[in-house]
């Protein structure tokens, strides 16, 4: 009889090694990413969004950064294949430099996720929709408008005119207000450089010549606090006053939020999700199943304390309330891409 | 007539001026000089400043009268009393200033004077411009005569004037130090129209200071000093060393006046044991106040490093400098100006003239702190002592405030002097002191030289021209490889000895 | 024979009296400028935007002072833009630690010196070239403030004071450019009146020289370094009251505007030539510029490109006439 019960459990034991092995082989182990540009807080957090995920799923995530090098990032690329790793994740310097890489990997058949940016040649791609973003953002400001600021809409925009990325966020932010109030105006129209001195410059320059507006958009979070800066400089009070930022990558918003009356909206592109967004594509990958070109990872415009119910703030960390997070729906596809702008 | 005056056989002389005197208030520019030239040949003026030239041109060239004298042209005597006068006889001199109108076309300054006139008195300008290329083609140089005068090159421009003489068909062209302005491609293209000229049987007067160019395109050369005639020969008589001596006047010996005593007793500067990594080894020598101590070696012996080092601008790895008995230390020049050394280095545009700035600037450099209270510049005292600097050692600049790039080496270099003579020194050290400085010049600064010594400096001088090294010295003592290989008297040395002393 | 150069009579220091003409010509197209941009945008001479382009301008100047002496001994610091970054980054930092705006600056500006400290020793003592070595700080700079603080340094604290060193105005003037006017009087009266002015000038026009006459050049170069380094550190100030917050992205590209006005002010890279009023015009001409192309709304990617062009211009400018003056 024990004889018989010991053959079963060593049978049943063996059974069950062989099916969890089998699958356990169902998820990827080792997941080699290469960034672009790691030192950047976004990509900082989108890393950690991956990590996080991929700990969940008992993968390990390397990462290499190409540091806006493109021979760089093949070259880290082309060692992950040589090592093995079971999915690649790139997101590419440009586009041009990666298209014989993605070749080389499917010839290696290996599973390529993109991040950021497409790539000719892709099997997929995740990435927010930056016209999307600015859209809501821009809804929810009309709405505000209509409720606080006496239905009217002059816009200053402290934009980045060099990447389609911005620019789709700006016009997403236009359009949107104008679903709320349709003749809502863009008083200034500038080119802030995305760094905070500069926008700083450019509104102060822009608001000399005519202050008459009542909402601040940033296309990241340092233009719209640029711009609130240069507001409060030339010695106006910020009633009346909307400031709409993008991003949300740090803690500046939440500092803004916090401190400043009309810091009201915060367009947030959750970096943390794109990163474990970016995970499930490569499980997806990895398990051989169809996938759309383009998976979009979820924004949403941020008010006033909403905040509160997607991060947690201890000291200089935060961390991402992931059930908020992934409660996010994002759209199937985005209202308008980069490919919209060039027509 | 002067019996060294060479006697010009068969045609009639081009010109002929004897017995030219003139004088200005207070001094006497000219005094009894006889001038011939001859039709086709170069004729060669030479003088040191001031011996009379320019005053002897000028009245050639009817800018200035003559008090007494004949001139003769072709044999015929001649009054000239206006600068038309001097055309018209065929007289044309070609200055150093440029006397043309900038703004006109090079044809129309030809013929400045004279247009061609039509019917009607309107000028043929058909005719002047083809004229005025004919003329070029003579002479055998090629300028554009419808280009703006004033935007031509300086060497362009002497062509220019030189086209105007033969429009005026003169016989006599005199050259005002016309090399000055001229690169010596330029000034080989000039020689090649003289000798066209030349060619032409027009008698040209060159008139330089420049020995190797009169070498070169002279036949004969006259010797003017102090206003008087002082010789005329043909120049294949002369040598470097007679030509400089008619110039100046002294034997070459005599070149170094000795106006000073003997040296004192003090020692000012004490050397011991010096060595630098690179170079010098184990150098020793003293030098009392009142004292020349000159230096000498080949290239490569070391006499700059020494003199580098002994200054505190390089550093030492050995030895002991003293000034006035107390040690130099710490070793850098801060120090060595305090303590009263400084040096007047060999590469006067690397290491001591400021170019861009201005007179007044660059002399008052190491002294600067004494025209100035907690730090504040008093300029108006600091200009009063450079004027009274430049007046003392007669630094010839039109203005203080000229940059200094602007002066001759020579002025430049009294200038640097004169530096170190505003700080107030008690040893100075001087690096081949007259290199690049014409020969007037160099003996003024001998005279310097002599002065300080006199003064109670001491002086240490590195030089690679013998003469000065045993005109000027007291002591010599020769470097070779770095070390000191042997010391002389000024009674003891010889050329010889202290050239065999320097090969070691 | 020496060629005439005509000086206009009267006192003064030559090497002023050099620098005149070029001065004259930048009056004049500031004068025109302004005018001529007053006519096509009145808001141009708005109490408010005169107000901005000053308070910028001020930003500028405030180490432009201390690299024009740099210029003038032929060197130069190009680690000022990352030093500016820091210091506000430091600055703020130390404020929100010690709730003292008083620490905090001392803070910041003992950061900016020490940075010039830094600089002229490896200038001075390692005999590393200064463009060479000050690119090399800026890129340490550049890089190592992410590391003392990945974020922008939020202001915790809201202190009045630490606020009115950017915004703040003593009567109609605001602080930043009463600090300016204040550091030029200072360098003015410096490089023009005193030894050590002279000096300096002395080292710019040859080095070799100047040590022969016993003038110590390695120590005043060093000086002019930290002088610099601590006029970053107060032009830090003032930009981290103004953003409001230590930003460690900001001050690209500023150390290229510093550099652009010393020159278009007439003080050359060889050194030896330069004044202080050039540097002042400089600034203003190229704020001007940056000011009227946003107030006209012209594009401003000819924010970059028309300073480009002046500089190129007016370098030129110069250099053509020297070259006719030595003539």
């Amino acid at each position: 009889m024990t004889r018989t019960i010991a053959k079963l459990l060593l049978a049943g034991t063996a059974f069950a090694a062989l099916t969890a092995g089998a699958l356990a082989a169902d998820t990827p182990k080792r997941i080699g990413y290469v960034v672009n540009y790691g030192t950047h807080e976004w990509y900082q957090n989108v890393i950690k969004g991956m990590k996080a995920h991929a700990a969940e799923i008992g993968a390990t995530v390397e990462v290499k950064d190409a540091n806006l090098d493109v021979a760089k990032e093949v070259s880290a690329a082309e060692d992950f294949i040589a090592q093995g790793v079971d999915v690649l994740i790139i997101t590419p310097v440009n586009e041009e430099g990666v298209v014989p890489l993605l070749k080389r990997a499917k010839a290696a058949n290996m599973p390529v996720v993109l991040e950021g940016n497409p790539v000719k040649g892709m099997t997929t791609m995740v990435a927010i929709c930056d016209y999307d973003t600015g859209y809501m953002a821009g809804v929810e400001a009309g709405k505000y408008a209509k409720d606080h600021l006496g239905g009217v809409a002059k816009v200053m925009n402290v934009g980045l005119p060099l990447l389609s990325a911005t620019v789709l966020r700006s016009n997403g932010f236009m359009d949107g207000i104008r679903t709320i109030i349709p003749d809502a105006k863009l008083v200034h129209d500038l080119d802030g450089g995305g760094n905070p001195d500069r926008a700083l410059e450019v509104s102060t320059a822009a608001l000399a010549q005519n202050p008459d507006i009542n909402i601040i958009y940033g296309i990241n979070d340092s233009s719209s606090l640029g711009g609130l800066q240069a507001w409060k400089a030339a010695g106006k009070s910020q009633d009346n006053l909307l400031v709409v930022g993008t991003g949300g990558e740090g803690l500046a918003f939440i500092n803004a939020m916090e401190k400043e009356p009309s810091y009201k909206i915060e367009a947030a592109m959750f970096p943390e999700k794109e990163g474990y967004t970016t995970i499930d594509a490569a499980i997806a990958l990895y398990q051989k199943k169809e996938v759309p070109e383009h998976i979009v990872s979820p924004t949403a415009p941020m008010m006033g304390d909403d905040w509160k119910k997607f991060y947690d703030v201890a000291g200089t960390t935060r961390t991402p309330k992931w059930d908020a997070i992934n409660a996010l729906t994002p759209p199937a596809k985005c209202m308008k891409t980069a490919a919209d702008l060039k027509k | 007539m002067p019996a060294d005056l060479a006697v010009a056989e068969a045609p009639a002389l081009a010109l002929e001026m004897t017995g030219i005197s003139k004088r200005f208030p207070g001094v006497v520019a000219l005094n009894d000089v006889h001038l011939r030239l001859e039709p086709g040949k170069v004729h060669a003026l030479m003088g040191e400043n001031g011996a009379g030239k320019s005053t002897l041109i000028k009245i050639l060239a009817g800018v200035y009268e003559k008090d007494s004298g004949t001139i003769r042209i072709g044999g015929r005597e001649i009054e000239i009393l206006h600068p038309s006068d001097a055309l018209k006889r065929g007289i044309k001199v070609v200055f150093q200033e440029i006397a043309l109108i900038a703004e006109f076309t090079v044809a129309e300054n030809i013929f400045l004077e004279e247009y061609p006139v039509g019917r009607g008195g309107s000028i043929r300008w058909r005719t002047i411009r083809k004229e005025a290329r004919a003329l070029f083609e003579r002479i055998g140089f090629d300028v554009d005569t419808d280009a703006r005068t004033g935007a031509l090159p300086v060497s362009q421009q002497q062509m220019v004037e030189i086209a105007r003489a033969l429009a005026h068909e003169a016989r006599i062209v005199v050259m005002d130090e016309p090399s000055s302005s001229l690169t010596p491609n330029e000034v080989g293209l000039l020689f090649k129209v003289i000798r066209r000229l030349t060619s032409l049987g027009i008698a040209v007067l060159y008139v330089s200071h420049k020995l190797d160019e009169v070498f070169e395109i002279a036949d004969t050369v006259t010797v003017l000093r102090d206003g008087r005639h002082i010789s005329t020969r043909p120049i294949a008589e002369h040598t470097n060393d007679t030509l400089i001596q008619d110039m100046i006047g002294r034997r070459i010996e005599t070149l170094f006046p000795r106006e000073r005593g003997p040296a004192s007793d003090r020692i000012a500067l004490s050397v011991k044991n010096l060595s630098t990594a690179a170079k010098l080894k184990d150098i020793s020598f003293e030098a009392r106040a009142g004292e020349v101590v000159g230096f000498f070696g080949l290239m490569g012996a070391g006499r700059t490093e020494l003199a580098k080092a002994i200054v505190g601008f390089d550093p030492i790895s050995g030895g002991e400098i003293s000034i006035g008995g107390k040690r130099l230390h710490p070793h850098d020049t801060r120090t060595a100006v305090s303590l009263g050394i400084g040096l007047l280095s060999e590469d006067r545009k690397g290491e001591g003239l400021m170019l861009e700035l201005p007179v007044v600037t660059n002399l008052s450099l190491a002294a600067l702190e004494e025209f100035a209270r907690l730090g504040l510049i008093d300029e108006s005292r600091e200009r009063a002592a450079a004027q009274s600097f430049v007046d003392r050692f007669r630094i010839r600049t039109p203005s203080l405030e000229q940059p200094i790039k602007n002066l001759s080496g020579g002025n430049q270099q009294k200038v640097l002097l004169a530096r170190w003579l505003m700080r107030g020194l008690s040893v100075i050290v001087v690096d081949e002191p007259t290199r690049g400085i014409d020969v007037g010049a160099k003996s003024e600064i001998f005279a310097l030289i002599d002065r300080l010594a006199s003064e109670g400096h001491a002086v240490v001088m590195m030089t690679s021209e013998m003469p000065e090294l045993l005109g000027l010295s007291d002591r010599i003592l020769v470097m070779a490889g770095g070390r000191i290989t042997e010391s002389f008297t000024r009674e003891q040395a010889t050329q010889e000895k202290v050239l065999n002393a320097a090969i070691g | 024979m020496v060629s005439e150069v005509s000086h206009p009579a009267g006192p003064g220091n030559a090497i002023g009296r050099l620098a005149n003409n070029s001065q004259i010509v930048l009056i004049a197209v500031l004068v025109i400028l302004c005018v001529g941009v007053s006519l096509a945008e009145p808001q141009f001479y708005s109490g408010a935007n005169v107000i901005a382009i000053l308070r910028q301008a001020a930003l500028v100047m405030i180490v432009g002072a201390g690299m024009t002496m740099l210029l003038i001994t032929a060197e130069v610091d190009l680690s000022v833009g990352a030093s500016l970054a820091f210091v506000g980054v430091v600055a703020m930092d130390v404020i929100n630690i010690t709730n003292s705006v008083a620490i905090g600056s001392l803070a910041g500006i003992a950061f900016g010196g020490l940075v010039g400290l830094v600089n002229g020793f490896v200038v001075t003592r390692l005999k590393v070239n200064s463009l060479i070595a000050t690119i090399g700080t800026m890129m340490i700079l550049q890089g190592s403030v992410f590391l003392y603080s990945r974020e922008a340094v939020q202001n915790h604290h809201h202190l009045a004071a630490f606020v009115d060193i950017g915004a703040g105005y003593v009567g109609p003037l605001p602080i930043p450019v009463i600090v300016a006017a204040l550091f030029f009087a200072v360098a003015y009266v410096l490089l023009r009146h005193t030894t050590l002015g002279r000096y300096l000038y002395a080292i710019g026009a040859n080095q070799k020289a100047a040590r022969l006459s016993g003038i110590r050049a390695e120590r005043l170069k060093l000086f002019a370094f930290v002088v610099t380094g601590l006029l970053v550190g107060v032009a830090g100030l003032v930009l981290v009251s103004l953003m409001n917050a230590g930003q460690p992205t900001a001050g690209r590209g500023f150390e290229l505007t510093v550099v652009a006005a010393v020159i278009l002010g007439g003080t050359s890279l060889a050194g030896g030539r330069g004044t202080l009023l050039g540097t002042l015009l400089g600034v203003l001409v190229l704020k001007v510029i940056d000011n009227a192309i946003i107030l006209l709304q012209w594009n401003q990617d000819l924010q970059m490109i028309v300073p480009g062009v002046v500089l190129i211009l007016a370098t030129y400018l110069d250099l053509a006439k020297r070259r006719a003056n030595a003539r």
